[in-house]
């Protein structure tokens, strides 16, 4: 617990690479529990409790394990590698510390669901309590990198690089690791049949159909 | 290893033409320039497993070849005229130290490459829209393209550099070399307009669904019309 808590003390250590990836697995996993809990309990919705409990914490994983490769070259290249090990520890403590904002907020989301049986009103609760995560994941990793920056400004740029990337990875991901709630109409599945597309394009898709366009991008 | 502790080194910018010692090993660093390209390429044929007609292995072996043999035949058919006028109108730099140049910046550039690929086989296997994932990888392409610019131009400030006759490298004038490095500049324009002609020659890449399996296409547009044309596609235009 102490190294737990200390992923969000950035100032005072940081997180290592063991207690960051146990906050996202116990954390991502409890919140991607609460998730799907949505349709209860009953029959076989408890799988998608299971299914969300394991996908929350592969969305963290996978994205940081697709964008880090980029993320060190990138490091490198521009002259920073010396403190590689530093900025590693800063991405990583801000993986751990959204899965421990999600925990803290699963809570919430679990009282929702008992008052509101709407299935697009919880998709988008759920949008909201990611998106609080994600901000105060981005305010931790700042911390995590405020001596790196202050001793070399070039730090900034790599770490918005970072936030940029990882952004435009895991919207894609969780896209394709849909459905996280589960809709109680539709049986429980890890991935949902025809989901596998793309993000952008359907977002695309969808403001294109707004403004009275009748082209679909499904090619 | 050599190869990637050399490359290592090169990214690290560590890799000084000036410094005595530091040699630019040429053989090691191409090859890990080749595995590096061909692994990019790898991860752009990864389109290809989800052709509608089953998967076709095929697109990721082309891919192994092509992105390779881009960059090498894009430098075969700048360098010699890249040579000449350097000779004519300056720096005059020595040939062995113009291989080393363009070799160095390429290691930057499929280094980079290559750290994109995981995220562009990603997208590739989740996604079926072939305009969306074309302009996916022209953007991966350019982006690695700055770094070996920049790179590049790292390499001719260092080269630049006024320095005590002891370590002299490279004959050079460093009076007037800021100016004759125009044609170097001038180069790296030509590579990347001849780079991305040559990327059309040797498409597929990526593989339209809509379309057979292809080692190459027929003569037919420039990269620059594709590329719009693909713009215009994910616009809804096309």
């Amino acid at each position: 617990m102490r190294a737990l808590d200390a992923i969000l003390r950035p100032t005072a250590g940081g997180a290592r690479l063991g207690p960051a990836v146990v906050a996202v697995v116990l954390g991502g996993g409890g919140y991607g529990a609460v998730m799907g809990s949505f349709g209860g309990l009953a029959g076989d919705r408890g799988l998608q409790i299971v299914f969300s409990a394991v996908k929350v914490p592969l969305l963290l994983l996978l994205t940081t394990g697709l964008a880090l490769p980029s993320f060190f070259v990138l490091n490198t290249v521009l002259g920073l590698r010396r403190d590689w090990p530093t900025a590693l520890r800063a991405v990583l403590g801000a993986q751990g510390a959204v899965a421990i904002v999600l925990a803290a907020l699963a809570p919430y989301t679990a009282v929702w669901y008992a008052s509101s049986g709407n299935y697009h009103r919880a998709t988008t609760v759920n949008g909201g309590m990611f998106l609080i995560a994600a901000v105060a994941a981005q305010w931790v990793l700042r911390q995590y990198y405020a001596p790196l920056v202050a001793a070399d400004r070039r730090h900034r740029a790599v770490m918005r690089g970072w936030l940029i990337l990882y952004a435009f990875v895991a919207i894609q991901l969780g896209w394709v690791l849909r459905p996280f709630i589960g809709d109680p109409a539709l049986p429980p599945t890890f991935f949902r049949a025809g989901a596998w597309g793309n993000a952008y394009v359907v977002v695309a898709d969808i403001v294109w159909k707004a403004f009275g366009g009748t082209v679909t991008w499904s090619r | 290893m050599q190869a990637f502790r050399e490359l290592d080194r090169v990214l690290r910018g560590e890799a000084r033409f000036g410094d005595l010692g530091v040699v630019i090993p040429l053989g090691p660093l191409l090859r890990v320039n080749v595995l590096l390209a061909a692994t990019y390429g790898v991860c752009m044929g990864v389109y290809g497993l989800l052709w509608p007609d089953g998967p076709e292995w095929r697109q990721m072996v082309a891919g192994a070849v092509k992105v390779p043999a881009l960059f090498l035949l894009t430098l075969l058919v700048t360098f010699p005229s890249l040579y000449v006028f350097n000779t004519l109108l300056g720096p005059r730099l020595q040939l062995g130290v113009f291989l080393r140049l363009g070799v160095t910046a390429l290691s930057v550039l499929t280094a980079v490459l290559s750290a994109f690929g995981p995220i562009t086989a990603f997208f590739s296997v989740t996604t079926a829209n072939y305009a969306f994932v074309v302009l996916l990888n022209v953007a991966v392409f350019a982006l690695a393209g700055v770094f070996g610019l920049g790179c590049l131009r790292n390499l001719l400030v260092e080269l630049a550099r006024p320095r005590a006759a002891d370590e002299d490298f490279v004959v050079l004038e460093p009076a007037k070399s800021g100016r004759k490095f125009g044609v170097i500049y001038a180069w790296m324009f030509v590579f990347a307009l001849v780079g991305g002609q040559m990327s059309w020659l040797l498409r597929p890449f990526i593989g339209s669904p809509d379309l057979p399996f292809a080692w190459l296409r027929p003569r037919d547009g420039s990269f620059f019309e594709g590329v719009l044309h693909a713009a215009k596609l994910l616009l809804g235009a096309g």
